[in-house]
C-alpha cells in the first residue's frame, strides 16, 4: 500500500512526504537536522554574520587610518584586526557564503530533495561555526593573530610570534577547510549522481556548472594550504625546521604552500559568482544566456589556470626572472576566459528591454567594479610594475575591486534573486536600490583613491603614518567612504530582516525565470518537489510552461527518505538512494573533532584524544541502522 | 628622572607636528633609469587601461540603450562574432603586447648590476636598517644606519639580507622592492639621475612596528659622495669638553651593550651602529626629525614613538641626558 | 497553481523497482570516497614536492650527521602493505560470491598485517638516531612517517569494524558497499605508502654524497 501513494495525489499522501522530510522543530532538535535547505540557509546566513563582523573590523581599522599619527588603536591590536578582517572574509564569509548558496540551491536546480550526504553538510556547518566562533573569542580575548591572513613565516612561526594567536590561526584554518572540503566532495558527487533524469551535463544550469568547477577547485587547492598550515603548526608546536632556514627549512617554501592554494582560492570564490551572473542575466532577459559552452569552458579553463598563478604573489622575493615570466604569461592568460564570460554577458543584454530590478542593479555594477579590478589585476601581473605597487596600498585596491566586484555584487544579485524562493516573501525594491546606490558609489570613492595612495607610497599593514607624508587628506575621504559603504550594506541588512515580515507575498516563480528551483513553492516544501521532474532541455520551465504537460518520476516511498540516483553523464535513472533521518552524530563529531583541534594549542595529546573519539563518532554515525522511517515512533 | 621623562614628552609633543622637510616616497616622482622605466610602464598600461574600461562600459551601455529604444537582440552569428573579437582577439592582442613589453623591461631591471657598481650590504631588522658599504673585495668599509647615501649617475648594487624575519628594501623614487628572506641574499641595483634625499619604507609586515620601519636615501654628486663615505669610514672624534667626556660614559655605561661607537667601548651590534648619529636627517627608523629635542624624547622613551620596539626606557637624571646629548653632538 | 492541483501528472519514470542497494559506482558513497582519496591523494603530493623543494635549497642531503635510514623494516612494511591490498581484494571477490566466512577471514587478515606494520614502525620510530627538531631533514621523516602510521590506523581500525559486522552477517553480495569504499581507503593507504618509501629511504642514498 505504501507504494501506491508516492503517486498518490491524495493530501493524505502529501502530508506523510512532508512529514517524512520534516526537519523536527525545537532547540535541541536543531542540532539533528540535516536537510539540504536548512543546512544552506544557516551557512548563508552564518556567513553574513561573519561579513558584518570583518567589515566592523574594517570600519574600526579606517578610523585608525583617518588622520596621520592617530592613537585610537595601538599597533598590537590594528595587527589584529587586519589579520582578522582578512580571515574572516576569505575563510568566514566568502567560501562559506558561495558554499550556503550551493547547498541550498542546487538540489532544487537538479531536481532533487536533498544532498548525496546529509549527515556530512550537517557536519561541515558545525565545523565551520565552532572555527569562527572560537576564533572572534580569541579576538575578544586580545588573542588574535596578527601575522596577517596569509601568516608569512619567519614572523609567524615560533620565535616571533610566540603567543597563542598564531597558534588559534593553525588550528582554525586547517578545521575549517575541513568543512570546505565536506562541502566540495558533496557537491561533487550530488551533481554527478543525483540529476533529474534527462538533465544531461549539457543541459544542467550554469550556476550548477559553475558550483561543480567550484568544487573541484577546492578539492585540488584547500588541501594545500592543510599541508601548510600542520607544518606551520608542527614547527611551532615540536620547534620542527620546516620554515626555518637555520635547520635547512626555507621560510619561501611556506609562500608556496599558501598561495599555490591562496591563489585558486579567489577563483573558487569567484567561479560560483559568475554562475550568478548568468542566472540572473538569463532571468532579466527573458531568453538563454548566450554562450552556454563557451561559459562552461570559460569557467572550466578559469579553474584550471588559476592553478598555475601563484608565484605572481612572490614576484618580489628573489626568485629568478626567467622563472616568474611564466606567471606573467599565465597570469595574462586567465584574462582571457574573463573577456569571454563579459562579452558573452554584454551580447546576451545588448538590445533587449531589461527590467532594472536590483538583482539586474547589482550585475551591472559588478560590469563595472570587476572590469576595474581585472584591468589592474592585468597590469599587477606585470613583474616590473608590480616590483613598486606590491604589499602598497595598490593592491589593496586592486584585491577590493575584484573581490567586492567579482564576489560581493554578485553575492548580493543572488541574495535578492533568491530570497523570494527561500523566505517567500519579496525584498523592497526601494530600498534594494538605494542599497545598490550606496554600496556602489561606496566602493568606488573608499577603493580608488588607494590606487594612488599605492603609487605615492604607501605600504599595506600599517597601523599608522606619518604627518609629513601627504597621505592624510586621501585617508580621510576613504574613511568618510567607508562608512557610506557600510550604510550600503546595513540596508541590505535591513531590507533582509524587516522583508520576513513586511515583503510581498513572493510566489513560486515572482521573476519568471527558467530554472527548476523556481517551480518548487517559496519558500521550498519539506520535499522539495511533490514529484521528482524529468527535463527535456536546457530551460525546463520556458519550454515547458504547461504544468500538466511536464513530466515526472514516480515510484519513491513517501514513508522515507529515497531520492533518485542516476547516471554520470545522461542522468539516465539508475537506483534508488535511502536517504538518513535527523540525526545528532554530526554535531557530535564536530564538537569531538572541534575539541581536538582547539586543545592541541595547549597540549598536543588533546589532539590525540579528539582523534581517537572520533573514532566512536564516525563509528556512532556510521553504524548500520534500518532505513529511517516517518511512520515509526522514534 | 620625572623630569626627565616630562622633558622628553614635552619635546616629542612640540616637535612632531613639524617635519621640515617632507620627504616623499611616490613611484610617480621617479629619480632613477629604474624608476623611470616603470614609471613610463605604468602610463602605458592607465591609459590602456582607461581606454579598455570606457570601450566596455561604452558598449554596456549603448546595448542596454537600444534595448530601451526597441528591442532588437543581437543574433547569434552576430553574437559569436562580438565575442570573439572583443572577448578574445583583442584582448590576446592586447595582452601579448603588455606581456612582452613588461617581459623585456622586466629582464633589464632584473640584470646583474655593471661590474664598476657600488657596493652595499642592507640588513633588515626589527624594525631598522643596517647599512653596510663594502669595496671590490667584499670586505666593509663603512657601516651606518638608516640612512643611506650614493652617488648620482653611478650603479648602485644592493645586497639583501634579513636578521630575523622577512622585509622588503622600497624606495619608490629610486627603484622596485625586493624582499629581504632570511637564509636568502637577494640583490637589486639602481642608477639614480637626479641629486636628492628619498624615503624608503619596509614593504613585508614584519611585526608591531612595521609601520615606522622607514628610511632614507640621499644621493649626491660622485665628488660629495665620496667625501661622506670616507668620513663614515673615520671613528668618532674623541669628546673634548667635559660635558661630552661626561656624556660619553653615560653613553658607554646605559647604551654600549647595543650600540656601537667605533673609537670608543660601546661595541653593541643588537642595535644600529651611532658612529655618525648626529650627521644623519632622522632618528628612528625614519620617524623623527634629528633634533635634540626629539632625540631626548627618544632616548627617554622610545616606547612613546615606537611601542613595542626593542630599545627599553632608559631613565637618566636631567643631568646625564644633557651630556649624553652634547656628547651625542659631536657624533658628526 | 501547483503541481498537486494537477490530478493526473505525467509520469515517464517509474523508480518503484529500481535497486535500494548499490555495488559500486552506482553508490553516490563510491564517489565520495573517491572524493576524500583525490583530497588525500593533494596532501601527499604537497608532502613529496615540499621534500624534493627542500632537498634542493639543502647543500647535502642528507645533512651531515643523518645518515640515510636503513632499508630492511620500511621494505618489509611496504610488502605486508601490498600483500594486504591482495587479501583486501580476496575479501572483496569473496562477499561477491556470498563465501562470508571466507570475506570475514580474509578481512581479519588484512587488519592482522596492517597491526604486525604498525608495530614495525612502532620499532622503527624507536631507533631513528635524529631527531625532529635540529634539521628539516628529521622534520620531514618524522612528520611524513607520523602522517602515514595514523592513516594505517585509521584504515585498520574501519576495517575491523567492517570485519565484526561481517561477523554479524551484515554484508553479502547485494549490501555491499561498506566493504567497496573500505577496500578502495585501504588501497589508498597501501599505495601511497610507496611514494614514502621512496623519498624517505631512498631519494636520501641517492643524493647522499661520498662519505655521507
Amino acid at each position: 500500500m505504501t507504494r501506491q501513494i508516492t503517486y498518490d495525489q491524495t493530501p493524505e499522501a502529501t502530508e506523510l512526504l512532508s512529514r517524512t522530510w520534516q526537519s523536527p522543530p525545537g532547540f535541541v532538535s536543531w542540532f539533528t537536522h540535516v536537510n539540504q535547505r536548512q543546512i544552506g540557509y544557516r551557512f548563508v546566513v552564518t556567513s553574513l554574520i561573519f561579513f558584518a563582523l570583518a567589515g566592523t573590523l574594517a570600519l574600526i581599522m579606517r578610523l585608525q587610518l583617518i588622520a596621520p599619527e592617530n592613537t585610537l588603536l595601538g599597533a598590537d591590536f590594528y595587527n589584529q584586526l587586519f589579520t582578522m578582517h582578512g580571515t574572516t572574509m576569505m575563510f568566514f564569509f566568502a567560501v562559506p557564503a558561495m558554499e550556503g548558496l550551493g547547498i541550498y540551491l542546487v538540489p532544487l536546480m537538479i531536481g532533487t530533495r536533498d544532498m548525496s550526504f546529509p549527515r556530512l553538510n550537517a557536519f561541515g556547518y558545525y565545523v565551520y561555526l565552532i572555527a569562527g566562533i572560537s576564533l572572534f573569542v580569541a579576538l575578544f580575548l586580545g588573542m588574535a593573530p596578527a601575522a596577517g591572513w596569509f601568516s608569512y613565516v619567519p614572523l609567524a612561526n615560533i620565535a616571533f610570534s610566540p603567543g597563542k594567536g598564531m597558534d588559534f590561526w593553525t588550528s582554525m584554518i586547517t578545521f575549517i577547510e575541513i568543512s570546505a572540503l565536506a562541502a566540495a566532495v558533496e557537491l561533487i558527487v550530488t551533481i554527478l549522481k543525483q540529476r533529474a533524469p534527462g538533465m544531461t551535463l549539457n543541459r544542467m544550469p550554469l550556476f550548477v556548472w559553475s558550483i561543480l568547477v567550484m568544487s573541484f577547485m577546492i578539492l585540488f587547492a584547500m588541501p594545500t594550504v592543510m599541508a601548510g598550515s600542520v607544518l606551520l603548526a608542527l614547527d611551532r608546536a615540536f620547534d620542527m625546521q620546516f620554515f626555518v632556514a637555520s635547520g635547512g627549512g626555507d621560510p619561501l617554501l611556506w609562500q608556496h604552500l599558501f598561495w599555490f592554494f591562496g591563489h585558486p582560492e579567489v577563483y573558487i570564490i569567484m567561479v560560483p559568482a559568475l554562475g550568478i551572473i548568468s542566472t540572473v542575466i538569463a532571468t532579466f532577459t527573458r531568453k538563454p544566456v548566450f554562450g552556454y559552452t563557451a561559459l562552461v569552458l570559460a569557467l572550466v579553463a578559469t579553474g584550471f589556470v588559476s592553478f598555475g598563478l601563484w608565484v605572481h604573489h612572490m614576484f618580489t622575493t628573489g626568485l629568478p626572472h626567467l622563472g616568474l615570466s611564466f606567471f606573467t604569461a599565465a597570469g595574462a592568460m586567465i584574462a582571457i576566459p574573463s573577456g569571454v564570460q563579459i562579452f558573452c554577458w554584454i551580447a546576451s543584454l545588448w538590445g533587449d528591454r531589461i527590467r532594472y530590478a536590483t538583482p539586474m542593479l547589482f550585475v551591472l555594477g559588478f560590469f563595472a567594479i570587476f572590469v576595474i579590478g581585472g584591468l589592474t589585476g592585468v597590469m599587477v601581473a606585470s613583474i616590473p610594475f608590480d616590483t613598486q605597487v606590491h604589499d602598497s596600498y595598490f593592491v589593496v585596491a586592486h584585491l577590493h575591486y575584484v573581490l567586492i566586484g567579482g564576489a560581493v555584487f554578485p553575492f548580493f544579485a543572488g541574495l535578492y534573486y533568491w530570497y523570494p524562493k527561500m523566505t517567500g516573501r519579496l525584498m523592497s525594491e526601494r530600498l534594494g536600490k538605494w542599497s545598490f546606490a550606496l554600496i556602489f558609489i561606496g566602493t568606488n570613492l573608499t577603493f580608488f583613491p588607494m590606487h594612488q595612495l599605492g603609487l605615492q607610497g604607501m605600504p599595506r599593514r600599517i597601523y599608522t603614518y606619518l604627518e609629513g607624508m601627504g597621505w592624510g587628506d586621501l585617508n580621510f575621504a576613504i574613511t568618510l567612504a567607508a562608512f557610506v559603504l557600510a550604510t550600503g550594506f546595513l540596508l541590505t541588512l535591513i531590507n533582509a530582516i524587516v522583508s520576513r515580515t513586511r515583503g510581498a507575498e513572493a510566489g513560486d516563480n515572482p521573476w519568471q525565470a527558467e530554472t527548476l528551483e523556481w517551480a518548487a513553492t517559496s519558500p521550498p516544501q519539506n520535499y522539495n518537489f511533490r514529484h521528482l521532474p524529468v527535463v527535456h532541455s536546457r530551460n525546463p520551465l520556458w519550454d515547458q510552461p504547461d504544468l500538466a504537460r511536464r513530466q515526472y518520476v514516480k515510484g519513491l516511498r513517501a514513508d522515507r527518505r529515497e531520492l533518485l540516483v542516476t547516471t554520470l553523464l545522461e542522468a539516465q535513472p539508475q537506483s534508488v538512494l535511502i536517504m538518513p533521518g535527523p540525526s545528532i552524530w554530526p554535531f557530535l563529531l564536530a564538537l569531538v573533532v572541534g575539541f581536538g583541534f582547539l586543545g592541541f594549542m595547549f597540549q598536543p595529546l588533546l589532539f590525540v584524544v579528539g582523534f581517537a573519539l572520533s573514532f566512536f563518532a564516525i563509528a556512532g554515525w556510521l553504524w548500520p541502522r534500518k532505513p529511517w522511517l516517518s511512520t515509526q515512533e522514534n | 628622572m620625572a623630569a626627565g621623562c616630562g622633558l622628553a614628552a614635552l619635546c616629542l609633543l612640540s616637535a612632531g607636528a613639524t617635519a621640515q622637510q617632507i620627504v616623499r616616497q611616490s613611484a610617480l616622482q621617479p629619480a632613477s633609469t629604474q624608476a623611470q622605466s616603470i614609471e613610463l610602464l605604468w602610463w602605458i598600461m592607465l591609459w590602456a587601461g582607461v581606454a579598455i574600461f570606457l570601450a566596455v562600459m561604452a558598449l554596456l551601455a549603448w546595448g542596454l540603450w537600444r534595448g530601451q529604444q526597441h528591442e532588437a537582440p543581437l543574433g547569434l552569428t552576430a553574437s559569436k562574432k562580438f565575442v570573439l573579437l572583443a572577448g578574445v582577439a583583442i584582448p590576446s592582442v592586447v595582452l601579448v603586447i603588455l606581456v612582452g613589453g613588461s617581459l623585456f623591461l622586466g629582464r633589464s631591471i632584473a640584470s646583474a648590476p655593471p661590474p664598476d657598481a657600488l657596493q652595499v650590504r642592507v640588513t633588515g631588522w626589527m624594525w631598522w636598517w643596517q647599512i653596510e658599504y663594502l669595496d671590490s673585495a667584499g670586505n666593509v668599509t663603512a657601516t651606518t644606519a638608516n640612512e643611506m647615501h650614493v652617488p648620482v649617475e653611478r650603479p648602485v648594487a644592493v645586497e639583501l639580507v634579513s636578521g630575523d624575519v622577512i622585509h622588503s628594501f622600497w624606495v619608490p623614487q629610486l627603484q622596485g622592492k625586493t624582499d629581504m628572506v632570511p637564509g636568502k641574499t637577494n640583490h637589486s641595483w639602481f642608477v639614480a639621475t637626479e641629486a636628492g634625499e628619498y624615503r624608503g619604507q619596509c614593504a613585508e609586515f614584519c611585526g608591531l612596528q612595521h609601520a615606522l620601519m622607514a628610511f632614507v636615501v640621499v644621493a649626491q654628486p660622485e665628488a660629495e659622495f665620496n667625501a661622506w663615505l670616507d668620513h663614515q669610514a673615520e671613528p668618532a672624534p674623541t669628546p673634548t669638553t667635559d660635558a661630552a667626556q661626561a656624556g660619553l660614559a653615560v653613553f658607554e655605561q646605559s647604551c654600549g651593550q647595543c650600540h656601537r661607537v667605533q673609537g670608543t667601548r660601546a661595541v653593541g651590534v643588537l642595535g644600529p651602529d651611532l658612529t655618525h648619529l648626529a650627521s644623519r636627517r632622522t632618528l628612528a627608523a625614519a620617524t623623527l626629525v634629528n633634533n635634540p629635542g626629539h632625540l631626548a624624547g627618544w632616548i627617554g622613551d622610545p616606547q612613546r614613538v615606537k611601542p613595542g620596539n626593542k630599545m627599553p626606557r632608559t631613565p637618566l637624571s636631567p643631568q646625564d641626558m644633557n651630556n649624553l646629548l652634547t656628547y651625542l653632538g659631536t657624533l658628526e | 497553481m501547483a503541481i498537486s492541483d494537477v490530478t493526473a501528472p505525467q509520469f515517464s519514470v517509474d523508480a518503484t523497482d529500481l535497486s535500494r542497494f548499490h555495488g559500486g559506482t552506482d553508490a553516490p558513497v563510491w564517489w565520495g570516497i573517491v572524493g576524500l582519496i583525490l583530497i588525500e591523494m593533494s596532501v601527499v603530493a604537497a608532502f613529496v614536492i615540499s621534500y624534493f623543494y627542500l632537498v634542493m635549497v639543502n647543500p647535502s642531503w642528507p645533512p651531515t650527521g643523518h645518515p640515510a635510514s636503513e632499508l630492511l623494516w620500511p621494505t618489509a612494511s611496504m610488502m605486508l602493505l601490498l600483500v594486504s591490498c591482495v587479501t583486501m581484494y580476496l575479501a572483496g571477490k569473496s562477499v561477491n560470491q556470498d563465501r562470508i566466512t571466507a570475506f570475514v577471514c580474509y578481512t581479519w587478515a588484512s587488519v592482522a598485517l596492517a597491526s604486525v606494520v604498525l608495530v614495525i614502525r612502532w620499532q622503527q620510530f624507536q631507533t631513528f638516531d635524529f631527531s625532529w627538531n635540529d634539521h628539516v631533514y628529521g622534520s620531514l621523516v618524522w612528520t611524513i612517517s607520523g602522517f602515514h602510521f595514523l592513516h594505517v590506523v585509521s584504515a585498520a581500525t574501519g576495517t575491523s569494524v567492517v570485519a565484526l559486522l561481517g561477523m554479524l552477517n551484515f554484508f553479502n553480495s547485494k549490501q555491499r558497499i561498506g566493504v567497496v569504499v573500505d577496500t578502495l581507503y585501504w588501497n589508498f593507504v597501501a599505495l601511497a605508502w610507496i611514494p614514502f618509501y621512496l623519498i624517505l629511504y631512498w631519494v636520501p642514498r641517492m643524493t647522499q654524497t661520498a662519505g655521507g
